[in-house]
Parts: structure tokens; C-alpha cells; sequence
């Protein structure tokens, strides 16, 4: 990785990408320039991030060639906590059907306040109930959000 | 008529209602404007469209008001357009003229708010006649130009911006083609079929991914701490003041009309001004009030300028009118050159609420100070877990859908990238929402044409319109004119 900078590496991710896009837009039709057909707009959009691309991919290599290198993204921060969060959320999608909205936010609220900068428990045990608590009680009751309801019923 | 609708006590509450929230999420750093209609938006299901229009209406430029009062005195800017703000704001609480500061900012907002809602008044109805010649190349080649624009004002490489554009143009594709009814890139996904929502991208790309950098970093914030005295602005303030203001209020409005511009553009526009006509540039950043009364006057006047290309063509003008236009057809209202006659309350309801509302703010604003202080006190620990969960709760309401909260949730993490390869997502949102339009405008007018591509060539206003893009996008490579000016910053936060 150290040879190539933050350009090069994500101008060559795009790149891919863009000719994904086009070659499986040609699976749709494209039909005639007198009549676009379905594929015609991924087409184009893909072939402009292909275009796009290797333009970056060229200034990438330019100013690799300068001297500029790869620069670290996650030094000297906490990537860890960014990670627990994005955990969290994923876990929280995946909860939310079968434990419904009130424990599962109850189980996030807490999980967060403890995990990512630690709380006191008495902050974390008030903070998750109450939140949920009042979250349902805002978006349940008064705005009728229709949120899942677990085996509880709420 | 325009009274008429705004003074009703049910529309009057929905504008209270809007700019109050609108001037919190604006002080709160870590929720933009963008974000905070997108989470509102289902709770305007129940209410009449008109009202919807105003309260959101009313968030965005309470958000931009809001905004000033964290940059002035946490050196953070409360949303995007704020930014500026902080360069010689917080310079001045740091002088022991934060009230000031708050004050010039409160005033030159209203000032410009208001002039704005009257050039919007005097300029819309003559333009929505003119958008009833807009045929689909004219259409086509207007948008383009808008994301141009976007693009060759965004900071860093144009490549990359031009990247997220033509990325946000692929999104745009997924779900049915309208013109032939097929789906695309659905993978018999039944949420996908009709498309990734506006909503569930922008509060990942935007709310998520600003969570999950923020809890990288220290979370530690200071508020200045001083007494906040003399809001009002002396003599001496207004007389250093009142000409930036106005400039402000002229840049920003007319670069809030242009699709792709907006507050954030104004803002630093005017700042750039400011500083190139003043006599003692060196001292800007130093605590000068021309710093901060020209931007903040500028980001007011963008919110009544970026209204008029919505409500007369149709199109929005940047992320948030992108998320207006959304709501107004779910509502069933079709934005464009027919609205005026169509649904004249709604359009003279929602241009007279943004003057009620910009009394709203500067009575809101100064004398609740110490609460707003109070708020941004609240540590960032305790706060961002709540912001995630409005983040969840919204999408989901949406339209109950497990699927698009997932879509959120991955575009955070997408957004959290684009931030440390330093991609920007208002073009990938901008040409997200335009990219429909831009499709069946440019697939229309092939068929019109029988596929000749000079259709766009050929007609005077979309010749005109073409010309400028081309220019644009050749404007980098033009070795004399040099680099490229930015003026957008480096993204912290979207409108």
C-alpha cells in the first residue's frame, strides 16, 4: 500500500467500479441514440465514473511521482470507537424485528453510553430507559410512527 | 393571500415550530439542516401540505441562524454555511465582543432573510412564466449546469467531485425506469424498486458518517465561557456592518438561485469580498465584523434565492431544497412553473411564512442565547447516541422499512470513507436527486430530436446553459487562469 497514495487507491477502487456499472448496464437495453432505452443512463453514468477515475488515477500517479505518498487515515485516532458504533448500529437493525423498538433502543442507548467514552452505570441504566422510554412515548404515542413491537408488545 | 394563509394560528405555530427546531439543530454541531428535515419529514404526514412547507422551510433557515452562535462561541460551526463564521466570530468572543458578534449576526440574518423573501417575491412569478418555455433540453442542460457548478466550486480535486456526480447520477438510476416501466439494479429488492430514497443517503452520508468521526476524535468541547453582554449592536458596529450586510444579502441571493450554489458558496463568496474591498484585509481573522455580518447575511439570503428555482422550475437548487421538493410530492404537489397557479396559497403561504419567520428568529435568537449556551454544554458523549437514534427512528418511519434504515446505515459508513479520501457527497446528492430529472429530460429530448445530440446546441437558452458547463469544466485546465478558486471548505457538515 505504501507505494501508492490515497488517490491512486481510491481513483482505482472507482475505476472498477465504473466498469461494473457498465458492464452490467449493457444487460438492460440501451437502445439507439433516437431512442434511449434502459440502460442508456447507467451506461453513461458508469462510463463517467470510468472516465473520472483514470483522470484521478493519473493525478494520483502524478503526485505520487512528486513525492506524495499514502496518508494514514487512521493514526493517532480512536478507529476503534468509530467501529463499535457502527456495531452497534448494525446489531440494532438486525434486533430491532424480533426484540421490538423499546428494548432494542433501551440495549443501544446503554451499549453506546458505556461502551464508546464510558459513562457511570447510573447514567447508562436512567440514560437507556429513559430515552426509550421517551422516544416511544414521542414517536409511538404522539406521532404514530408505528415502530416494531417486540414479544411485549412494545 | 400570502397573509392570509401565514397568519392562520395553525401555520403560524408550524413556522414557531420550524425555526425553533431549525435555530437548535443549527447550534448543535453534529446535526445539519439536511438532516434534521430529513427527520421531521414523516412528521409532516399528518399536517396540510402548506403547513409542511412552512415548517421545513422554517428549519432551514433557523439552521442557518442557529449556525452563527455555536461558531462564534465554540469555534465550531453549528452547519456548514457557519463555517466562515467562525474565522473572525469567535475571534471577537475571544475579544469579549461575543455579544456583538451574536448581535451583527442576528440583525444582518434578518436583514438579509427579509430582503431575500422580497426578491423572491418580485423574482418568481416572471420566472415561472419563463419556465413555462423550458422545454426538455432547456431542462436538461439548466441541471447540468447546476451540478457543474457544484462541482467546480467544491474544494479539492474537480475529478473527485465530478466522480461523486456521476456516482450520484448511477444511484439515481436504481429502481424502475419511469419511461419504460423496467426495473434496474433492483436485485429483486421490493425497496429498491422504487429507488434509493434522498432521505436514508443523506442522513448516512451526512448525520451517521459525522457520528462516526467526531467519536474517533476527543469529544471534548469548550464554550467560551464569558458573560454575554451588549447584543445590540453600537453605532459603530452598524456602521462597520450595514454595507457588508448588504453585499451579503446581494451575493447570496443571487447564488442561492443558481442550482448547485447555495449557503455554504455564499457565505465564503462573501467573506472572499469582504476581505479583498477592505482596507486592512491582514486584520481579517483577527475579529473583524464585516467577517461575520457579510457571510452570515449571505446564508440567509441563499435559503429565500435557493427557494426560487424549486418553486418556479422545479429544481432544486442544492441538498435541502432536494429533500423540500421530495416533501412537497409526497404531499402531491408537483414544484414548477405551473405551481403559482395551481397552488397559489401554498406558493404565497410559504414565501410570506419566511418573513414571519425571520421576525421568529430575531426574536428567538438574542434573547435566548443563554439556553442555546446551556444546550451546547450538553458533553458530546451523551448527545450523539440520541442523535443516532433520531437518525434511526426517522428513516424508519419513513416508510416503515428495515431495508432503508440499513441503506442509512451503510452510507454512513460509505460517507465516513468519503471523508478520509476526502470525497465530497453534495454533488453525489445533488445529482442523486437531479439524476431522474436529468434522465427523462435527456431522454426526451433525443426522442424530440430524433437522436441528433446538437438539440442542445441548437437551442438558444440550453445553448446558453451548456456553454457556461463547458467552460466550467474546462476552466481547470486553462494553464494562465491558474488553479481553480475553492470556495467550498473541506466538508464538515451539508445543507
Amino acid at each position: 500500500m505504501q507505494r501508492f497514495n490515497n488517490d491512486q487507491v481510491s481513483a482505482a477502487i472507482w475505476l472498477a467500479l465504473g466498469t461494473i456499472i457498465c458492464l452490467a448496464a449493457l444487460g438492460y437495453d440501451l437502445g439507439t441514440l433516437a431512442s434511449p432505452g434502459t440502460g442508456f443512463m447507467p451506461f453513461l453514468a458508469g462510463l463517467a465514473m470510468v472516465l473520472f477515475s483514470a483522470i484521478g488515477l493519473g493525478y494520483g500517479t502524478l503526485r505520487r511521482k512528486q513525492g506524495t505518498g499514502w496518508k494514514p487515515t487512521l493514526r493517532g485516532l480512536r478507529w476503534d470507537k468509530s467501529l463499535l458504533v457502527l456495531t452497534a448500529l448494525f446489531t440494532y437493525i438486525f434486533l430491532l424485528p424480533p426484540l421490538g423498538f423499546s428494548l432494542c433502543t433501551a440495549l443501544f442507548i446503554g451499549f453506546l453510553l458505556k461502551a464508546v467514552k464510558p459513562q457511570k452505570w447510573s447514567v447508562v441504566v436512567s440514560g437507556s430507559i429513559l430515552t426509550a422510554l421517551g422516544a416511544y412515548g414521542v414517536f409511538e404515542l404522539w406521532l404514530k410512527a408505528q415502530l416494531p413491537k417486540g414479544p411485549w408488545g412494545f | 393571500m400570502g397573509f392570509q394563509v401565514a397568519l392562520q394560528p395553525g401555520n403560524l405555530l408550524f413556522c414557531f415550530i420550524g425555526v425553533l427546531i431549525g435555530t437548535l439543530v443549527g447550534v448543535l454541531p453534529g446535526l445539519g439542516p439536511v438532516a434534521a428535515i430529513s427527520l421531521l419529514l414523516p412528521t409532516t404526514f399528518h399536517v396540510t401540505p402548506v403547513s409542511a412547507v412552512i415548517m421545513l422551510a422554517g428549519i432551514y433557515y433557523g439552521a442557518m441562524y442557529g449556525g452563527s452562535t455555536t461558531s462564534i462561541l465554540v469555534n465550531i460551526p453549528g452547519e456548514a454555511a457557519s463555517v466562515v463564521t467562525c474565522l473572525d466570530g469567535y475571534q471577537m468572543a475571544r475579544h469579549g465582543r461575543a455579544g456583538p458578534a451574536l448581535g451583527i449576526a442576528a440583525f444582518g440574518s434578518f436583514i438579509a432573510g427579509t430582503l431575500g423573501v422580497l426578491g423572491l417575491m418580485l423574482i418568481a412569478p416572471p420566472l415561472a412564466e419563463m419556465g413555462l418555455k423550458f422545454g426538455p433540453p432547456e431542462y436538461f442542460a439548466l441541471m447540468t449546469l447546476g451540478l457543474t457548478i457544484l462541482t467546480f466550486l467544491a474544494s479539492g480535486p474537480m475529478w473527485k467531485a465530478l466522480l461523486m456526480a456521476a456516482f450520484g447520477l448511477f444511484l439515481g438510476c436504481i429502481g424502475m425506469d419511469t419511461l419504460m416501466g423496467a426495473p434496474r439494479f433492483t436485485w429483486d429488492i421490493i425497496e429498491l424498486s422504487d429507488g434509493i430514497g434522498l432521505v436514508p443517503v443523506v442522513m448516512g452520508l451526512f448525520g451517521i458518517s459525522e457520528v462516526l468521526l467526531n467519536v474517533e476524535k476527543s469529544m471534548e468541547r469548550s464554550v467560551f465561557e464569558t458573560k454575554i453582554k451588549n447584543l445590540l449592536p453600537d453605532l459603530r458596529d452598524w456602521a462597520d456592518s450595514i454595507f457588508a450586510i448588504l453585499r451579503g444579502t446581494v451575493i447570496g441571493f443571487f447564488l442561492g438561485v443558481l442550482p448547485g450554489g447555495g449557503a455554504v458558496i455564499s457565505a465564503f463568496v462573501s467573506y472572499a469580498v469582504e476581505k479583498k474591498i477592505s482596507p486592512y484585509p491582514e486584520k481579517f481573522g483577527t475579529g473583524m465584523i464585516p467577517g461575520v455580518a457579510g457571510p452570515e447575511a449571505a446564508n440567509n439570503a441563499a435559503t429565500g434565492g435557493a427557494f426560487i428555482p424549486l418553486l418556479t422550475l422545479g429544481i432544486p437548487a442544492n441538498a435541502v431544497m432536494a429533500i423540500l421538493l421530495g416533501a412537497m410530492m409526497i404531499h402531491g404537489m408537483q414544484p414548477g412553473p405551473m405551481l403559482v397557479k395551481e397552488h397559489p396559497d401554498l406558493f404565497w403561504g410559504a414565501v410570506t411564512s419566511m418573513y414571519l419567520g425571520n421576525v421568529m428568529l430575531l426574536v428567538l435568537n438574542l434573547p435566548l442565547i443563554g439556553l442555546w449556551v446551556k444546550i451546547l454544554k450538553v458533553p458530546y458523549p451523551i448527545l450523539f447516541p440520541l442523535i443516532l437514534l433520531f437518525c434511526l427512528i426517522g428513516c424508519y418511519s419513513l416508510n416503515n422499512s428495515i431495508v432503508e434504515v440499513l441503506i442509512m446505515v451503510i452510507f454512513g459508513f460509505i460517507g465516513y470513507l468519503f471523508k478520509k479520501f476526502e470525497y465530497e457527497g453534495a454533488p453525489l446528492v445533488l445529482a442523486l436527486v437531479l439524476g431522474p430529472m436529468m434522465e427523462t429530460a435527456l431522454r426526451r429530448s433525443l426522442l424530440l430530436s430524433a437522436g441528433d445530440p446538437m438539440i442542445f446546441l441548437t437551442r438558444p437558452i440550453a445553448a446558453g446553459l451548456m456553454l457556461v458547463s463547458f467552460f466550467l469544466l474546462l476552466y481547470p485546465l486553462i494553464p494562465r487562469l491558474g488553479k481553480r478558486r475553492t470556495i467550498l471548505p473541506p466538508e464538515k457538515k451539508e445543507d
